[in-house]
Formats: C-alpha cells, structure tokens, sequence
C-alpha cells in the first residue's frame, strides 16, 4: 500500500516537473518569436515543413468530409423535405466544429508526429547539444520557429478544410442529387454568421494549433534521447494532442455558442 | 606526483573546486578539484564510465553539478544568465563524440553555420573561411558531401572544422582519434597540437587512445572513482605514476584498475543465488 502510494506520489511529481518544464519552454519559444523577426527565413522554412506539406491530406480529408455530410444530411433532411437548408447544415458543421477539429487531429497526426521525431532525433543524435556548444539556444533556433509555423498553419489549414468541405458538399448535394443551389447557397449565406460562427472557428482552430504544437515541441525536445525514447514521445504527441483537441472542443463550444 | 591541481594562478583558464555530480544514487564525481591551464593540451584520462565526456558536458554549462563550481576564464558557468552562458559558449569549441553535425545541412553548410549564427561576414570572406578549416581537416574536397554520406571519422573532422570555425578560446575534445584512419590519426594529432601553439586555443582533450593522447598533452589528469587519481606531464606519469596508473598507460591487464563492473560473484550469479 505504501509502495503503491511512493508511485502515485512519484509519478504526480514527475508529472508537475514536465509541466514545469513544458512552460518553460513556451516562455523561451516566444521570447525566440524576437529573433524571427529578424530572420523570417527559419519561419519560412518551417511552414513549408509544416504547413504545405500538410496540406494535401487536408485538402482530401476536407473534401471527403463535405460529400459524406452532405449525403447523411440530405437523407435525413429530405424525409422532412429540408434539403435547402443542406448548405447550412454542411457549412455550419465544417465551420464551426468538423474544420477545425479535424484539420487539427490530422495536423497532429502528420505535423506533430513528425515535429517530435524530429526534434528528438535532434537531441539523440547531439545535434541541440552541439548548437548549444556553438553558442546558438535550439529553443530559439530550432523550437521556436516550428512553434510559430505551427500556430500560423492550423487556423489556415481548417480553412482550406472547411472550404473544401463546402464545396465536396455541394459536389454531392448541388450537382449529383439535384438540391437547389440558390436554396443551398442562399441558405448558407443566410445561416451562417460571420463573427459567431467563423471567428469563433478560427479562434477554435488557433488554440488547437497552439496546443498540438506546444505537445509537439515538448515531447520532442523533453524525449529520452533513444530510439525508444523517440518512438515513444512520438505516440504520446499523437495521442495528448488527440485529447487535448477533443476535451477542448467541448470546453470551447460550451463557451462560445452555450 | 601528485593528486591536487597544479595551477592555482591566473594561468588556469578552466578551475573546478569540490566538484560533485550525481546520476541518480552514484556518484559521477565526488569532490573533484581540477584547473586546466591556458594555451596548453591537458588531457583527462581514465577508463570507461568513469564520466570524461560528462565532465566536458559540466564545463559547457550542459549539466548542472550538485556541488562544487566550475570556472572558466574567471566565469563561475553555473551561475550565469543564459544569455551570458551562450556568450561564454561562443568562446569555447566542442568537438562531440558523435560529431554532432545538423544531418539537413551539407558540409560546407556546417563549418560555415556558426559563422552565419554570430558574425556578419560576406559571403566571400566566409567562404574562404571555411574552404580553409576544411583543408585544415583534408575535407575541403568533400564540402558539398551531406553528413550522412560521410564516415564516422570523416564526420568528426567535420566537426572538428565546425569547433574551430569561430577561433575560439579553448576546445574541448571528446574521443578526437575515435574511428579515424592512421593518417587522419596522425593529421589530427598534430592538428590539435598545432592550433594550441599557433592559435593559442587552449585544449581539453578525453581520450582513450593512450599514445596519441599523451604524445601532444601538456598536462595529463588521470581519474577514477569520481576523483583525480593522478596528474601531471606524460613524462612524469610514465616515470613516476603509481600502480594504476601505470597499468591504465600500458593497458595491462592485471592491477587495480578493475575491468568488471561492480557485481556479485560468477558462480552466485550463475546458481541463481540471491546476493
């Protein structure tokens, strides 16, 4: 019983520790946020790295998305002979929930995971410790840009989602099963509110990015520097970023649209 | 002979005092004093795991000690701001075991990365720059190359050039003759030797390698069990050295410097025994 105490015990400490740790270096990251602006070219770089090349699975996953909401929606609607509100209701479940939670899970999925193996390869194979010796702070160097492109790139990837979800939902609703498009359109230009529904997704998108990348960067840069250690960090990014999504989502719908 | 530090005067660039540092319940070192001396080659010397590349890791300022303090050039590293420890660490190299080098870089692109991190050189004086620390290492053929197309060997002399790219203060040499081919050996050897005497960078060097290492030091520390066992000029430890000595600069088998790690007996071990 005491032994089984000592643990919960250790494992709280070890828990607070890493916390410790994780804002501290998201107090380093930003104050590296100084010498990006002088060097715009590591940001650059970066949302390449981590943007662009995100952005086919976003693409395709958003348009996936848009035909499959749109042919559930126009099912159930149209028993109750509510396809012109299909439009709405795609729009409104991209905008407001599907784009930025699921361009967020799929950022942390390809982005982040690779963002830790990374970072933690860096730091098994001493290369943060050799840009250490050289005088130059990885935080600044190495974390913060990634973080930064991280932050830029989610908000703008749940829009690409969410447009593409659009437009795979008037594919299947519009074109193949024959909804009104005025109707399909109209009723989206009309349902859907600007700074309700579309600001708050974007600030829902930009808390997903900072949270996914934040997990990432720590994960990486906190592994034990291991083959294992790495393997390791990477799955948990995957899988506290996946959660950290999730449970904020709901925390964040309950305060916007409650 | 002797088991205290030598230089106790402003000659010492690097001053370590009741140095203790722990890896969980043992003691890496246990109330080590050690001063390394400006412009020369000191070498520390001592068998595996007995923390050489961690005492180089404690005098950049990577690991905190639980004890004790380490200064350089007058600098206790410990108690500086960040800022100040990465000031500090632009004037010291360090040459890593593994070599270190940024695996998205070429070679060209790693010499030449301090370079671009912390002066504002033109792109034609930082070019003759690093074509001339790669001829120093016999790279310069090889500057296009990627990390991952180079050897074990060739990728510490990368390094090498790297560590010496700013004309720091003092290097630090972790295992510089690893892996290197006899000629490379020999290069290397002289390399180190020459940049302390022309250069005057002072050098730190952890080594196994026995005859190369004591060829161009200075001054060697030879430890053990977390404490200075013994130091002083090659010529010195070869004449006058004690029994452990001895045996660790000839390699000898038999003597008391013990090849198994501590554990209980073969036969326990092997019966099943509980210890």
């Amino acid at each position: 019983m005491i032994d089984l105490l000592a643990s919960l015990g250790r494992r709280g400490l070890d828990w607070f520790q890493a916390f410790g740790r994780a804002h501290l270096l998201l107090l380093a990251m930003f104050r590296g946020f100084i010498d990006i602006v002088h060097r715009p070219r590591l940001l650059i770089d970066q949302l390449n790295s981590v943007g662009v090349r995100t952005l086919l699975i976003i693409a395709v996953a958003g348009l996936f998305v848009g035909m499959v909401l749109s042919l559930q929606g126009y099912y159930i609607l149209s028993r109750f002979g509510g396809e012109s509100a299909l439009g709405l209701m795609v729009a409104a479940s991209l905008v407001r929930e599907l784009g930025p939670v699921l361009a967020a899970l799929l950022f942390a999925g390809r982005a982040g995971s690779a963002l830790t193996a990374e970072i933690g390869l860096m730091k098994a194979t001493e290369q943060l410790s050799g840009l250490e010796m050289m005088g130059v702070n990885p935080q600044y160097r190495v974390l913060a840009p990634r973080f930064l492109a991280g932050l830029i790139s989610v908000p703008l990837l749940a829009a690409i989602f969410s447009t593409l979800g659009v437009f795979g939902g008037w594919m299947v609703g519009g074109a193949m099963l024959g909804v009104d498009e005025g109707a399909f359109w109209g009723g989206m230009q009309d349902g859907i509110d600007f700074s309700d529904d579309v600001i708050n997704g974007v600030i829902k998108s930009m808390v997903f990015g900072f949270v996914c990348t934040w997990i990432a960067t720590f994960q990486g840069y906190d592994c034990v520097p291991t083959s294992e250690g790495v393997s390791r960090a990477t799955t948990r990014t995957v899988v506290y970023a996946s959660l950290a999504v999730l449970g904020l989502d709901f925390v964040l719908t309950a305060l916007m649209f409650g | 002979m002797n088991t205290k530090s030598p230089m106790t005067n402003d000659d010492t660039l690097v001053r370590i005092r009741g140095l203790r540092f722990m890896r969980g319940d043992r003691a890496i070192f246990d109330g080590m004093d050690i001063d390394i001396p400006r412009d020369k080659v000191t070498a520390i010397m001592g068998p595996s795991g007995t923390g050489k590349t961690t005492l180089l890791k404690l005098i950049g300022g990577q690991l905190r000690p639980d004890e004790g303090t380490i200064e350089v050039d007058g600098q206790d590293v410990h108690s500086l701001s960040t800022d100040a420890l990465y000031k500090l660490r632009m004037r010291m190299g360090m040459l890593f075991q593994s070599g270190a080098l940024l695996t998205d870089l070429s070679v060209f692109e790693n010499v030449a990365f301090p370079l671009r991190e912390h002066t504002a050189l033109d792109e034609s004086t930082l070019r003759t720059l690093v074509l001339l620390k790669l001829e120093a290492v016999g790279l310069r053929g090889a500057r296009d190359l990627m990390p991952a197309e180079l050897s074990g060997g060739m990728a510490r002399r990368v390094a090498l050039a790297r560590a010496i790219a700013l004309d720091p203060t003092m290097i630090m040499y972790d295992e510089p003759f690893a892996g290197q081919d006899p000629i490379s050996m020999g290069v290397i050897v002289q390399l180190i030797r020459r940049l302390n005497d022309a250069a005057r960078i002072s050098s730190i060097v952890v080594s196994h390698d026995v005859r190369e290492t004591t060829a161009i030091a200075d001054l060697v520390y030879v430890i053990s069990a977390g404490k200075v066992v013994e130091s002083g000029s090659p010529e010195q430890l070869k004449r006058d050295g004690g029994e452990w000595t001895r045996q660790f600069l000839q390699g000898l088998p038999d003597g008391p410097v013990p090849f198994h790690f501590p554990a209980p007996s073969l036969a326990n071990d092997l019966l099943g025994a509980e210890v």
